[in-house]
């Protein structure tokens, strides 16, 4: 039986796709087969993330519908073995989709997949609730900003309320905290809020932290997920969420300042103090 | 939110929702009777008498034939409006919905007081009960009360409509909590505490960790910003003391 995993936050472009992305990646590059479906109908992302834009033909809402079935909509991921990729429409609206639909494709899909990856919308509306509806864990993507903490704690709250675990009265959606664009110099220099104070007031378990870093933008804007960039803090720091994600114990990295070199303190920007 | 909405363009929604409500349990109906009563209530609880919607209970009256029209009119000069009746024998029934009024079934699990008070024929006083301010003694005891073990997130609202909520957990900021009695916080308390909703001045609220948005006792009420930094992140009470808040430390 597959394990549904929405990732989520209530606020937009905290990290969401991104995130679902290279979660779900690592998660195949594990060797789980994994799915990844963008829920965000009307302004599909996660494609131009994954880098198969050009092989769209078929859509979510598609295969809700009826008019193509899930083998045809679901596009299987060139770099990595077990990944799929359902993709959203581009030209309809979050209207099209149905919860029985939904619940339809999520059941087929469970029957073939260790792992369904549900990349929710933005908001707390009926696209983001149908994304979440069915969950077993949920990844609650933040940043470490006010807004961002008070929109999570609200999801947090649907979570717990509009799903389908809580209307049946099941065990709870497991919630994980994810925090991304963390950045430890602007932590010391109180710009940013720091970890212990987002933990306190969101008071789940934390999954992980993804340091702020160039290696992001550049990965999406090339359409290969950032965790396959090893090399990169942000990729070393999904592997490790994954691998949480996974049930395994993994040292918390890239929380505390990387100290300066000689060169960097003499020459370097900042110098604050 | 349904998710079953077939589209976005509507007029309205239905929603269920629970509404503190005050209950006017009337042992008389006699509109004479309760004119004067509600005349002594009113100089005692004036905040009270503010067009507070009320649902006459008329379940502890054997009169098949009630003076209903009267009794409303009664309530409105004293400044209640009467939304609905509860209880009653059918001619009761048609009458609430023939002046426009809403009819709810007895309620049975409730425990009758009737039966030791005296029905019509010795003169005891009509008696406004539920959330009504009257003697602090008696609100303090209020039954009915609500204890929340867990975060009230922001978004969540918290209510206990009749007597004293108790939260074991945060309250986080854009959260509310309301009680016709007392709130008590036991985590941090960042977002909205509203005590004394039906008006009880004697409700009070008591936290551990203070960071509230807003406090309101019997609707007066302080902003975070109103709030004298020194008592941040104390443990506090907040009373209403002469029309005013009091937010003094826990000692």
């Amino acid at each position: 039986m597959a394990k549904i995993i929405v990732v989520t936050s209530g606020k937009g472009g905290v990290g969401k796709t991104t995130s679902a992305a290279a979660i779900a990646t690592g998660l195949a590059l594990r060797g789980n087969k994994t799915v990844v479906i963008d829920f965000d109908v009307g302004l599909r992302n996660l494609d131009l993330i994954m880098g198969c834009e050009r092989r769209v033909v078929y859509d979510l809402v598609n295969v809700i519908q009826g008019e193509a079935g899930l083998k045809q909509a679901l596009i299987r991921d060139k770099r990595t073995e077990n990944l799929h990729i359902l993709p959203a429409s581009q030209t309809r609206d979050k209207d099209a989709l149905t919860l029985e639909g939904v619940e339809k494709v999520l059941a087929d899909l469970a029957d073939e997949f260790d792992y369904i990856i549900c990349d929710s919308p933005a908001g707390i509306e009926r696209g983001a609730q149908l994304a979440l509806y069915f969950a077993d864990e949920a990844v609650v993507v933040t940043n470490p900003e006010v807004s961002s903490v008070r929109d999570s704690d609200r999801i947090l709250g649907l979570l717990s309320s509009k799903s389908r675990r809580a209307e049946q009265n099941r065990d709870p959606i497991k919630e994980h905290l994810l925090i991304t664009r963390y950045n430890p110099n602007r932590v010391d220099d109180g710009d940013m809020l720091n970890l212990d104070d987002i933990r306190e007031i969101l008071a789940i378990d934390l999954v992980g932290l993804i340091p702020e870093s160039e290696a992001v933008l550049r990965s999406s804007n090339q359409g290969v997920p950032v965790i396959h960039d090893d090399k990169s803090d942000a990729g070393q720091a999904y592997a490790d969420t994954v691998s949480r994600l996974m049930g395994e114990d993994v040292p918390l990295r890239f929380q505390s300042a990387q100290k300066k070199g000689l060169i960097a303190r003499m020459f370097g920007g900042g110098g604050r103090r | 939110m349904s998710l079953n909405r077939d589209t976005a363009d509507i007029a309205f929604t239905f929603k269920g929702g629970m509404l503190p409500m005050t209950v006017m349990e009337l042992a008389s109906g006699d509109p004479e009777r309760i004119r004067a009563q509600l005349a002594g209530k009113v100089s005692q609880a004036p905040a009270f008498f503010q067009h507070t919607p009320v649902v006459l209970s008329v379940e502890q009256i054997d009169e098949p034939h009630l003076a209903l029209e009267r009794i409303c009119a009664v309530c409105r000069a004293h400044k209640l409006l009467p939304v609905a009746v509860r209880g009653g024998p059918d001619p009761v029934k048609q009458s609430a919905w023939a002046l426009g009024l809403g009819w709810f079934p007895p309620q049975e699990s409730r425990p009758r007081a009737v039966e030791t008070r005296a029905p019509q024929t010795q003169p005891a006083p009509a008696e406004i009960e539920a959330e009504l301010p009257v003697p602090p003694a008696e609100s303090a005891g209020q039954a009915g009360g609500r204890i929340y073990r867990g975060t009230v997130r922001s978004g969540q609202q918290v209510s206990a409509p009749e007597g004293d909520l108790v939260v074991i957990g945060a309250v986080n900021p854009g959260a509310e909590v309301l009680a016709a009695g007392s709130v008590h916080v036991y985590g941090p308390l960042r977002g909205r505490a509203l005590a004394g909703i039906h008006g009880d001045r004697e409700a009070g609220i008591f936290c551990n960790d203070l960071h509230a948005e807003l406090l309101s006792v019997a609707g007066t009420y302080k902003r975070l910003e109103d709030i004298d930094p020194k008592m941040l992140g104390c443990a506090v009470q907040v009373q209403l003391k002469e029309d005013q808040l009091r937010i003094s430390a826990l000692t």
